[in-house]
């Protein structure tokens, strides 16, 4: 029995490599610029290969730095962080989201990057809307906490030859969106116009479609939300009034992997989503099957969407390194590598000098979301991705009721008021929390 | 000392329960109709087994194909994940994590179930109360102390902090269905083991573990199957990804905003062979075992 347990904890317990310690508050140290770093991939998996690409030609290049590389599920990468802020064992290097920047910085688990950013070669070579972007989303008027990588955009995939077929114009209006929608439903025969996302982020593709039909270009009125205004309660009755009429009624649990699997395997006119679908519809349907245009134009003639989260890479604060993950960080956003990444992606660069490379003019709607970005013919509604509880007042507390809208079980009214009220009051204790 | 032997349990003899006589208003089971039995069998098969070979399709045919049959087959998706995705480490540690857990949790489950089932001590009820509430709380509420404890016995990112946590959580339920086993197993065999010159520890070897295996295959397997498909550890404690388990890396088969479903399906088989291989093999003594340690407590 000994010699049974011996050998299943001789067998188990490997060497250590990592002794746990580094959580948030811990002040880590520059080190020596040599050794090992340990990178988190807040999107691993289908990210893995490109990444370890660029892992290769830094090591190449920094012969003295060894990069170990921890791919993380985007679905798991915020429990995953909070663990090792609290436990320890946090990475020297980490992909964080703006959505979920608010939160750890708060947690004092990353490192302030301005001052590096303004002694580096990438000074003036990254997206300046970008860079506002994860200065807001940090939550804090002072300091930056991720140097962005890229930004991703919503799109309007429709299906161009069930558009031809019904002899429908491009929908870069949303009356043309609404007239394809029940043009191309015929729920006999299992064609739909459209599949709506009912399960998890449903909220925020309503928010885009709701903003893009009002016309409202700002999410807060002074201290107020916008969310509940008028304009947009109608424009959310129009749109959830789509559920069922011309969607396909299972699309109530629709999280973004079952809407895009029923839209490339189904016959479904039109999706929203964003561009890091584009190489999945590509393998489903063919480039020729359909295209993403961006969102379509309201009333006014205007584009208006709401922001989306922008990626980055943080330097945590914990690291005994920080001189060697610093050195990751901008060659990882560097020309080369940012551009390699966001061509395998299909998410517009944050480098600008990434951003001119022929691939984005080969990647249709890559090239069309970075152009309505570009040419001031689009407004971008922030949303309050600083706000700590954000992520919890958008998923968790209120999907469960837009459920209940698309079912008739709630109206679009209640739902807006309802989650109007939670925000704004967790903007004013954001107010509170910065007075303090 | 306050341990003493239990009162002996009153020898039993199991056998197999009669079948069911037919009493007024109920036929025979030859007297009903076969439809009436396949038919619902069938139906429930069928919603059983459309799921499975909806992952089956996903994965032999080929990336962008909408066809209803796998066919042309491929193995890509397999040959994908096993070799990029790195499937073939995630399988080596799963499986190792499976076996290190199964043996520990048997061991010890063993060892302490057979002091429930043959010693009384004071707080035995206590303690037993306590064993079922620890049943209640969620792995994910302990994350954080686990972590730490980790942290400080210099075991994060080792497979050992995984196979010592997952043996700590099936241990509770796999010590008492251990006990109520051992009382199944007639205390005079033990004694007559005595009588005839052994020891406790060479009685309950020679005597009562042969009796037990249907309750030892039930554990060992229930405690392999739960830590082959448990996901929350392996994610927390595991940072390099040449240590990480199926689980693990089935998540990461998704990301953010695009799916491989062909590769999410093939790693989905990889992950279920195991487990149901395991069922097929031991369903017979699993059924036995989990029959014979709940009906006693």
């Amino acid at each position: 029995m000994a010699v049974a347990l011996g050998s299943v904890l001789a067998l188990t317990a490997t060497a250590c490599g990592d002794d746990g310690s580094g959580g948030g508050g811990d002040k880590g140290a520059e080190g020596s610029g040599k050794g090992e770093i340990v990178f988190w991939d807040n999107n691993g998996g289908v990210r893995t290969d490109i990444w370890k690409e660029i892992i290769a030609d830094f090591e190449k290049a920094n012969p003295d730095i060894k990069v170990q590389y921890v791919p993380i599920a985007a679905t798991e990468v915020q429990s995953k962080y909070d663990t090792a802020i609290q436990g320890g064992g946090l990475p020297d290097v980490g992909g964080v989201g703006a959505a979920m920047l608010a939160g750890i910085a708060a947690q004092d688990a990353l490192e302030p990057v301005e001052d590096r950013l303004a002694k580096s070669s990438l000074n003036g070579k990254l997206n300046e809307d970008m860079v506002t972007s994860v200065k807001v989303a940090g939550g804090s008027d002072e300091h930056m906490y991720s140097i962005p990588t890229s930004a991703n955009n919503g799109v309007l995939y429709y299906r161009t030859d069930l558009f031809k077929k019904a002899g429908l114009e491009e929908p870069t209006s949303w009356d043309a969106f609404y007239e394809a929608a029940e043009k191309l439903t015929n729920s006999g025969k299992n064609e739909f116009g459209y599949t709506i996302r009912g399960g998890a982020g449903s909220i925020a593709q309503a928010l885009d479609a709701m903003y893009g039909q009002s016309g409202i270009t700002e999410f807060w009125d002074g201290d107020r939300t916008t969310l509940n205004d008028p304009k947009n309660v109608e424009a959310l009755e129009k749109y959830a009034a789509l559920y069922k009429k011309v969607t396909p009624a299972a699309d109530l649990n629709n999280d973004f992997t079952k809407m895009v699997a029923q839209w490339d395997s189904g016959t479904i006119g039109m999706l929203n989503h964003n561009l890091g679908s584009y190489q999945d519809h590509v393998k489903a349907l063919g480039v020729e099957k359909f295209r993403g245009i961006p969102q379509p134009v309201g009333p006014s003639g205007k584009r208006v969407q709401v922001s989306n989260p922008v990626d980055g890479l943080g330097l945590f604060k914990s690291s005994k390194n920080k001189d060697a993950a610093w050195k990751f960080i901008e060659f990882a956003a560097s020309h080369e590598s940012n551009s390699k990444w966001n061509e395998s992606a299909g998410a517009i660069p944050s480098n600008t000098e990434a951003a001119k490379d022929a691939w984005i003019n080969e990647a249709e709607p890559t090239k069309l979301a970075a152009a309505a970005l570009n040419d001031g013919s689009t407004s971008i509604v922030q949303l309050p991705y600083y706000l700590p509880d954000w992520n919890t007042i958008s998923k968790a507390d209120n999907e469960p009721n837009f459920q209940k809208v698309l079912l008739g079980k709630m109206s679009a009214k209640d739902f807006l008021d309802t989650v109007a009220e939670q925000l704004n009051e967790a903007q004013a204790e954001w107010n509170e929390q910065k007075k303090s | 000392m306050s341990i003493k032997e239990a009162a002996p349990a009153v020898p039993t003899v199991r056998t197999s329960p009669p079948p069911p006589r037919p009493t007024k208003g109920h036929r025979a089971w030859d007297e009903v109709p076969r439809w009436q039995i396949y038919l619902p069998l069938g139906i429930y098969l069928l919603f059983t087994l459309i799921p499975f070979y909806w992952i089956l399709l996903f994965a032999l045919r080929p990336a962008g194909s909408t066809s209803l049959v796998p066919w042309p087959m491929t193995f890509d998706h397999f040959d994908k994940v096993w070799n990029e995705r790195s499937f073939g480490t995630y399988f080596q540690n799963s499986v190792l994590v499976g076996l290190a857990t199964l043996v520990m949790t048997t061991v010890v489950a063993l060892a302490g179930g057979y002091a429930l089932a043959r010693f009384d001590f004071k707080v035995k009820r206590a303690f037993m109360l306590a064993l079922l509430c620890s049943q209640f709380v969620p792995g994910a509420l302990l994350l954080v102390p686990l972590f730490e404890i980790f942290a400080e016995l210099q075991m994060i990112n080792s497979l050992g902090s995984v196979v010592l946590a997952e043996t700590v959580f099936q241990l509770p339920l796999s010590m008492i269905l251990i006990s109520n086993f051992i009382k199944n197993v007639p205390y005079s065999l033990e004694e007559a083991a005595w009588v005839d010159g052994c020891g406790r520890l060479r009685a309950f070897r020679v005597v009562v573990l042969p009796l037990l295996r249907p309750g030892l295959i039930a554990v060992g397997s229930f405690a392999f199957v739960h830590s082959w498909n448990h996901f929350l550890f392996a994610l927390m404690f595991l940072n390099n990804q040449e240590k990480q388990t199926v689980p693990v890396g089935l998540n990461t088969l998704m990301s953010a905003d695009s799916v491989d479903l062909g590769a999410l399906a093939a790693g989905g088989i990889i992950a279920a062979v195991p487990v149901v291989i395991v069922f097929a093999f031991i369903q017979k003594w699993l059924i036995t075992g989990f029959s014979a340690g709940a009906v006693k407590g």
